[in-house]
């Protein structure tokens, strides 16, 4: 029995637990932070390997990630293998998890667009009337937007429209591709405004928590971290009622172990989160917990072609700088067919095209590969998914994990709005197209399952009446004063931007708040 | 105590008192009797054994479709993609044989597509032309197949009937040719399609014990022989 009591105890160390490390052991604060898998070491565990030498040729191995779309057999082995963490769902609405437990969490694996939400996102009920606005405003979070993008080396233009906040960007200044240009000057015409893309660049290519911010936390001497803790429930003190600890297995050992501290810091991935909170029976007085699961629609979009770079005629019209249509429904219009709206991810290829863009085989099929190859134009879809009550998640006690833990039941679906959304891009994306001079080789109106996006948030959302929310606008609960939910389950609506860069900025705000509240002693 | 730290141990106690015999004798510097620890030449200069992928040497049976849809997803694959400019075809791949592997362990809603497309195949060809489909020629394949044949996105293969195994089938079979040992030991040109090469992941610390239902119902010791089924006397010592 160590009687060690820390003061902050961080479960999860993706993105959010890992700003929350850092922000809090720069201000002297000791924290613990639990991690429910292993350490990846690339000098270890990766080797470049063709296919053809993994036994399933490349394929998604079957049953172990068969949610996971954007898994293969390269990358199988750092998705949560979906046998040793089940989750449930009704059969006619299927949702993709899509997990990973190695420490640095997700952060390790995403795409690194970063994107700020703006009022209309943050104020969006009152813009259209649906659903709650956030208890915050941009002004709120700008600040804290801006030190984000200064962390994790965001590039981008100062482009955006008012919907698309520009930030603290190292600047973009590559020229677009002439195919670029034409599609910028078709989109024009229709109000359609065409930016640069924005991403992190972080250090060599990665902007993760354990290159970016858990090595600050460390250098304080005030973080102490724990691999393979999985954590089985958020322990209670009998006398106060509020959280002391956690109780955890060793996920090698199976060692049943226990951990105290002041104040616990939930970071472990929004629907993780939350399943820790229902399974631990807390922060739920409002009966909202689990309620709000929204996330954004994937998965609908264009493959083209440009006429004039067919046949190796690419060279110096293709490539250059990938391109962002923010949102540009329902900002000064009202559309009849759907609320809120979407944004288009624009690629101008050198590359070869997908065999399945064209409906031919053997010879044929070569010929158009050889003459289409360095002409390919793409248009992707993310649309915002509206934050519905009846979208959520609860626990399903009749199946537990390899731990024995509850797994969680996931109920949601899209509705008719994220339907036309989808078809409205695709009908536009086409418009486009075609006003450009290229040709659309395949289309797709039907987005992939919810939860692909990986981008899935809400659940404990933030609010200023108790009754209605989970948290505070401090992502502080309001049933327990040292509990804070930092990762994406405060969100109280989504936006079509990736949400990273809100995370980790209302994880730095919530986290600098909580050092506050302590040096006041009011936690 | 682990299990590997347990062994040396008791290794080492067994040998104590040999050591202490071998400090006096006149020899000192002889070896130690075996047995050693088995690990203790091994070092990172310790050459590895060259291996080869068994899929690249090796059969596997037909252990999923039957005969007649085997011979049908063979006649299909060798349309589908054919030997083309000296690259191989489908059935020099394997990917027929591998096919049925990777259908066998998918789940039920892959191998019904699979089976009821192969089927309906083969319905198709005693339809129309009175015979197997794998005795169809290429034109009568073609008849067959290129109405359901659609361009399609990523995870977004057609859900119509007949479209959809066509199109899924046609993905497969280029998947698993253009991944074989054989295609990669081929230079790809121009348009024509790399074999994927990528970084690996290994399993990263694996938890033992949900690796298999095997393995978790095994006993935790291999015993050298079987347990009696009658009682043992014990003797005090």
């Amino acid at each position: 029995m160590t009687n060690e009591v820390y003061d902050v105890l961080i479960i999860g160390s993706g993105h959010s637990g890992g700003m929350a490390a850092k922000i809090l052991t720069e201000k002297g604060i000791r924290c613990l932070m639990l991690n429910a898998g292993p350490v990846a070491d690339v000098s270890r565990d990766v080797r470049r390997m063709p296919a053809s030498e993994l036994p399933f040729r490349g394929f998604r191995p079957p049953g172990q990630v068969d949610h996971v779309f954007q898994a293969s057999e390269f990358n199988a082995n750092v998705w949560v293998d979906e046998r040793e963490v089940p989750y449930t769902y009704d059969a006619e609405h299927p949702y993709n998890w899509v997990r990973v437990r190695l420490f640095g969490g997700r952060s390790l694996f995403w795409s690194r667009q970063s994107f700020r939400l703006s009022d209309y996102e943050l104020k969006g009920a009152s813009h259209d009337g649906f659903g709650a606005d956030w208890p915050i405003s941009y002004a709120d979070l700008a600040p804290y937007y801006s030190r984000v993008e200064g962390i994790c080396r965001v590039s981008g233009a100062m482009d955006g429209p008012p919907q698309l906040p520009n930030g603290n960007f190292i600047l973009d200044n590559a020229p677009w591709s002439p195919s670029m240009e034409r599609f910028i000057a078709a989109a024009k015409p229709r109000g359609i405004a065409v930016c640069k893309q924005r991403r992190a660049l972080g250090q060599d290519g990665l902007a993760s928590s354990v290159n970016l911010l858990l090595p600050d936390a460390e250098k304080t001497g005030k973080l102490t971290s724990i691999a393979n803790a999985v954590v089985r429930q958020i322990t209670v003190d009998k006398n106060t009622g509020l959280p002391n600890g956690c109780l955890f297995v060793d996920r090698l050992s199976r060692r049943e172990m226990s951990v105290r501290a002041r104040v616990v810091v939930l970071a472990a991935g929004t629907l993780e989160s939350t399943r820790l909170l229902l399974n631990s029976g807390l922060a739920n007085s409002s009966g909202v917990l689990g309620h709000y699961l929204t996330d954004q629609i994937y998965g609908a979009g264009l493959v083209c072609s440009v006429p004039e770079a067919r046949n190796g005629q690419g060279k110096g019209l293709m490539g250059g700088p990938g391109a962002i249509v923010p949102r540009f429904r329902n900002i000064s219009t009202r559309s009849s067919k759907f609320l809120r709206g979407y944004a288009l991810n624009v690629t101008s290829s050198t590359g070869g095209l997908p065999p399945r863009s064209f409906a031919a085989y053997g010879a044929e099929l070569q010929r158009k590969l050889d003459a289409y190859h360095g002409s390919g134009f793409h248009m992707t879809l993310m649309g915002e998914v509206l934050a519905r009550y009846e979208n959520h998640v609860r626990i399903d006690n009749s199946k537990t994990d390899a731990w024995g833990i509850p797994v969680l039941h996931v109920h949601t679906r899209y509705t008719d709005n994220e339907f036309n959304m989808a078809k409205d891009a695709v009908e536009t994306g086409k418009e486009l197209a075609h006003a450009a001079g290229f040709d659309v080789l395949a289309a797709n109106d039907q987005p992939n399952p919810p939860g692909y996006s990986i981008h899935e948030i809400g659940t404990a959302r933030m609010g200023d009446d108790p009754k209605t929310s989970v948290l505070n606008k401090w992502n502080q609960s309001h049933d327990h004063k040292n509990l804070f939910v930092v990762d994406g389950a405060s969100f109280v609506s989504g936006g079509w931007q990736n949400p990273t860069m809100t995370i980790l900025a209302l994880s730095m705000r919530a986290s600098e708040h909580l050092a506050g509240e302590m040096s006041k002693g009011n936690l | 105590m682990q299990r590997r730290q347990f062994v040396r141990a008791a290794i080492s106690a067994g040998l104590a008192p040999t050591a202490l015999l071998a400090q006096k004798s006149t020899t000192p510097n002889l070896p130690l009797p075996a047995p050693v620890p088995w690990t203790l030449g091994l070092n990172p200069r310790t050459p590895l054994p060259h291996t080869t992928v068994a899929d690249a040497v090796a059969d596997a049976p037909p252990a999923f479709f039957t005969e007649r849809q085997m011979a049908t997803l063979s006649r299909l694959a060798d349309v589908l993609l054919p030997p083309l400019n000296g690259q191989p075809g489908a059935l020099e791949a394997q990917a027929p044989q591998f096919l049925d592997f990777f259908v066998g362990s998918s789940s039920a809603q892959v191998q019904d597509v699979y089976t009821g497309g192969l089927d309906w195949l083969e319905a198709q060809a005693q339809k129309r032309f009175k015979t197997y489909f794998a005795a169809l020629s290429d034109a009568q394949v073609d008849i067959v197949i290129k109405p359901w044949l659609r361009a399609w996105m990523s995870d977004h293969p057609p859900t119509e009937l007949h479209a959809d195994f066509v199109n899924i089938a046609h993905n497969d079979i280029r998947e698993a040719t253009v991944n074989s040992p054989v295609w990669n030991a081929t230079h790809a040109r121009g348009g024509e399609e790399r074999t994927e090469t990528g970084l690996y992941w290994e399993p990263i610390e694996p938890e033992q014990f949900s690796q298999s239902a095997a393995c978790a119902a095994g006993q935790a010791h291999v015993l050298a022989r079987p347990r009696l089924p009658q009682y043992m006397p014990e003797y005090k010592r």
